[in-house]
C-alpha cells in the first residue's frame, strides 16, 4: 500500500513537471508573457524611478519585488483559457493524474519564469547599480515564495471558466495594478497612513517587497520569518479558487 | 461477453436545458460501437462526460468495472481520447508530443521512443518526427492525434467525428487504422454523425436524439427493421428526369426522389412495384437504364429515427420494429 502510494506520488511529481516544462517550452516567447511577465516589470520600475532620488540598493529591491510579482503571475491567466481554445486542455483533464498536480504544473510555469527574470533582475542590480545583497538566504527564500504565491495568484483567473484568454486579463491585470499601488512598493509602509498600511496588509506583494527589503537593504518592517509565512499560505489558498473553479468549469462544460 | 462501459440514466443538463436525457446502454468489450445523431443530439455531451471532462447531473459511468466518479484514475489510464478538433501542440515537433503525452501517462521510460517511433512509422510521419506541427496538413494532425491517443496502448479507446474535413485517402487510412487498433483488442467508442463510417466500421451503433437513445443494435439489424424504406432506382431515357411525378404517384411510392440521372421510388413492397416502374416505361416508350432494389440504407434509418426528411417527403408513420432503449418514450423532459 505504502509503496503504491510512493509511486503514485512520483508519478504525479513527473506529470506536474511534463506540463510544467511543455508550458516552458510552447508559451515562453509568446507575445502576451513576454509583454506582462517580462517587460513589464522593467517599465514599471523605471516608470517610478527615474529622476527620483533613491538609493540604488532599494531601486534593487524593488525591481527584483516588482519582476517576481508581475512575471510569476503573468503565466496563470493566459494559458489555460488559451488552452481551453485550443482544445488541448482536455487532454491534460483527460490524463490520469490529479487536479492538484495539474495546477502545481501550471503555476510551476509562472514561477520558474518569475526565478529566471529575477535572476537577471538581480545581475542588473549587482552589475549596473553595484548593489550588495545584505541576507542571501532571505532573498533566494523570497523568491521562491513570491514566485510560487504569485504564480498562484494568476492561476485563479486562469481558471475562471472561459475560452477567451481577453476575458481573463482585464480582471487580472486591474488586481495586478491594484496590489501594486497599495502593497508598499512605491511608497515604503514606515511612510504610510496607518490606514493605508492596514489595506497593505492585505496584499501579499507586501510580504514580498518587505522581504525583498530586508535580503537587499538589510532591514524590513515586519520580520521575514512573517514574510516567508505569509507568502507561503497565500500560495496554498490562492489554489483553493483554482481548484473550486476548475470543478465549476467541469459542471458546466468548459 | 464483459462489459467495457455500462452507463445507467445518465442526464446532463446545462442549467436549464436538458442536454442528456436519462440514457442507458452498454458497450461491449473489443467492440467498434458508434455513437450517431444530428447536430446538438447529445453526441459530444455524453462522450465528455464518459471522459471525466464534464460532471454528469445524474446517472452512473461505469468503465471496466470501475465507477467512474470513484475511480477515475485507474479508469482514466486504460482510456484514450481523439477529440473532435485534433488537440495537439503545433509549437512543439511530432515527436516532442508524443514524447509528452507519453511522460503524461507514465509509459516507462525505456519504452517511449520505442512506442513513438513504431507508432510514427505506422502513421506515416517518421520521416516527419523532428517538423514542427504547425507545419503539418489537417490529416497529419488527426493520425498524431490519434497516435498521441493511443501511445499508452488503451484499453479503451474514444473518437470523435475522426475524419470529417479530411480527404478520402487520409480518412480511408484512419479507418483502417481503427479497424486494426479493435482486431487487436481495442474496445472503440465512435462518435459520428457520419452515417456510412458508422455503417462499415461499427458492430453496434447507438442512434441519439434529443438527448435520447432512440434505437441501439447492429447497422444489419436497424436496415432491417426499417424495411419501408427500402426503395426502387430506376433510370430511364430519353427524359427521365421529367417522370418523377407519375413514378411517385405510382402505387405503393411513397416518395421519389432525384438521385443524378435516376429515380429512387421509395416502397415498402419494392417486389410489386417493379413491374408496374417496366409498364410505365413501356407505356410511354421509355428505354430503361438500369433498375435496381435497394434495401434501406443505414442513412434512411437514421433519418426516419431522428425525424429528418428522406429526400424530399416527410414520413408521417413514425412505428418503430427496432429494438428500443431502455426507457425510451416514458421519460419526459424537464426544464
Amino acid at each position: 500500500m505504502r509503496k503504491e502510494w510512493l509511486q503514485r506520488l512520483r508519478d504525479e511529481v513527473a506529470q506536474a513537471w511534463a506540463v510544467a516544462f511543455k508550458d516552458m517550452r510552447v508559451y515562453y516567447l509568446r507575445p502576451g508573457m513576454i509583454m506582462f511577465g517580462f517587460l513589464m516589470p522593467f517599465f514599471m520600475f523605471f516608470s517610478f524611478s527615474v529622476r527620483r532620488e533613491m538609493a540604488a540598493a532599494q531601486g534593487v529591491a524593488r525591481l527584483l519585488a516588482l519582476t517576481v510579482f508581475f512575471t510569476a503571475a503573468a503565466a496563470g491567466p493566459f494559458i489555460i483559457p488559451l488552452e481551453r481554445r485550443l482544445g488541448t486542455y482536455d487532454r491534460l483533464l483527460a490524463a490520469p493524474m490529479s487536479l492538484l498536480s495539474l495546477l502545481l504544473g501550471k503555476a510551476a510555469v509562472g514561477a520558474c519564469f518569475a526565478i529566471g527574470v529575477s535572476a537577471i533582475a538581480l545581475i542588473v542590480g549587482v552589475v549596473a547599480f553595484g548593489a550588495y545583497i545584505a541576507h542571501p538566504w532571505m532573498l533566494v527564500g523570497g523568491v521562491l515564495l513570491g514566485a510560487f504565491s504569485f504564480s498562484a495568484l494568476g492561476l485563479v483567473f486562469g481558471s475562471i471558466p472561459t475560452r477567451n484568454p481577453g476575458d481573463v486579463q482585464m480582471p487580472s491585470t486591474l488586481l495586478r495594478w491594484g496590489l501594486l499601488f497599495i502593497s508598499g512598493v512605491f511608497i515604503p509602509l514606515e511612510e504610510m497612513a496607518p490606514a493605508a498600511r492596514a489595506v497593505a496588509y492585505l496584499s501579499p506583494l507586501t510580504y514580498a517587497q518587505d522581504l525583498m527589503n530586508h535580503a537587499v537593504l538589510g532591514m524590513g518592517l515586519l520580520s521575514p520569518w512573517l514574510d516567508l509565512v505569509v507568502l507561503l499560505f497565500a500560495g496554498i489558498l490562492f489554489l483553493l479558487p483554482s481548484i473550486w473553479m476548475h470543478r465549476r468549469s467541469r459542471r458546466l462544460g468548459y | 461477453m464483459a462489459n467495457a462501459i455500462e452507463v445507467h440514466n445518465l442526464t446532463k443538463y446545462y442549467g436549464d436545458l436538458l442536454a442528456v436525457d436519462h440514457i442507458s446502454f452498454e458497450v461491449r468489450q473489443g467492440e467498434v460501437f458508434g455513437f450517431l445523431g444530428p447536430n446538438g443530439a447529445g453526441k459530444t455531451t455524453t462522450q465528455r462526460m464518459l471522459t471525466t471532462l464534464l460532471e454528469p447531473t445524474e446517472g452512473r459511468i461505469i468503465i471496466w468495472g470501475h465507477d467512474l466518479a470513484r475511480d477515475p484514475y485507474v479508469v482514466k489510464r486504460q482510456m484514450g481520447l481523439v477529440p473532435e478538433e485534433s488537440n495537439v501542440y503545433t509549437e512543439l515537433t511530432a515527436w516532442e508530443n508524443l514524447m509528452f503525452t507519453a511522460t503524461l501517462y507514465r509509459v516507462p521510460r525505456a519504452e517511449r521512443a520505442r512506442r513513438a517511433r513504431e507508432l510514427l512509422e505506422t502513421f506515416g510521419l517518421w520521416e516527419k518526427r523532428d517538423v514542427k506541427v504547425e507545419n503539418f496538413s489537417k490529416g497529419m494532425r488527426r493520425r498524431l492525434s490519434i497516435a498521441m491517443a493511443i501511445i499508452h496502448r488503451p484499453t479503451l479507446l474514444f473518437l470523435d467525428e475522426p475524419t470529417p474535413g479530411l480527404d478520402a485517402q487520409s480518412a480511408r487510412a484512419i479507418r483502417d487504422l481503427i479497424r486494426r487498433l479493435n482486431a487487436e483488442g481495442t474496445t472503440v467508442f465512435l462518435t459520428t454523425h457520419q452515417i456510412e463510417e458508422a455503417n462499415q466500421l461499427c458492430d453496434r451503433v447507438a442512434i441519439i436524439n434529443h438527448g435520447r437513445i432512440a434505437a441501439i443494435d447492429t447497422p444489419e439489424r436497424l436496415k432491417a427493421a426499417f424495411r419501408r424504406v427500402q426503395s426502387v432506382e430506376v433510370a430511364l431515357e430519353p427524359d427521365g428526369q421529367v417522370h418523377g411525378g407519375p413514378l411517385g404517384a405510382l402505387p405503393g411510392v411513397s416518395t421519389a426522389v432525384k438521385m443524378g440521372d435516376k429515380w429512387r421510388l421509395y416502397t415498402e413492397d419494392p417486389s410489386a412495384l417493379l413491374p408496374q416502374v417496366v409498364r410505365y416505361a413501356e407505356s410511354h416508350g421509355l428505354r430503361v437504364v438500369s433498375l435496381s432494389t435497394l434495401g434501406p440504407s443505414l442513412e434512411d434509418v437514421f433519418l426516419e429515427i431522428t425525424g429528418q426528411q428522406v429526400g424530399t417527403v416527410q414520413h408521417e408513420t413514425r412505428e418503430r420494429g427496432t429494438r428500443r432503449a431502455m426507457g425510451e418514450g416514458d421519460r419526459r423532459r424537464r426544464g
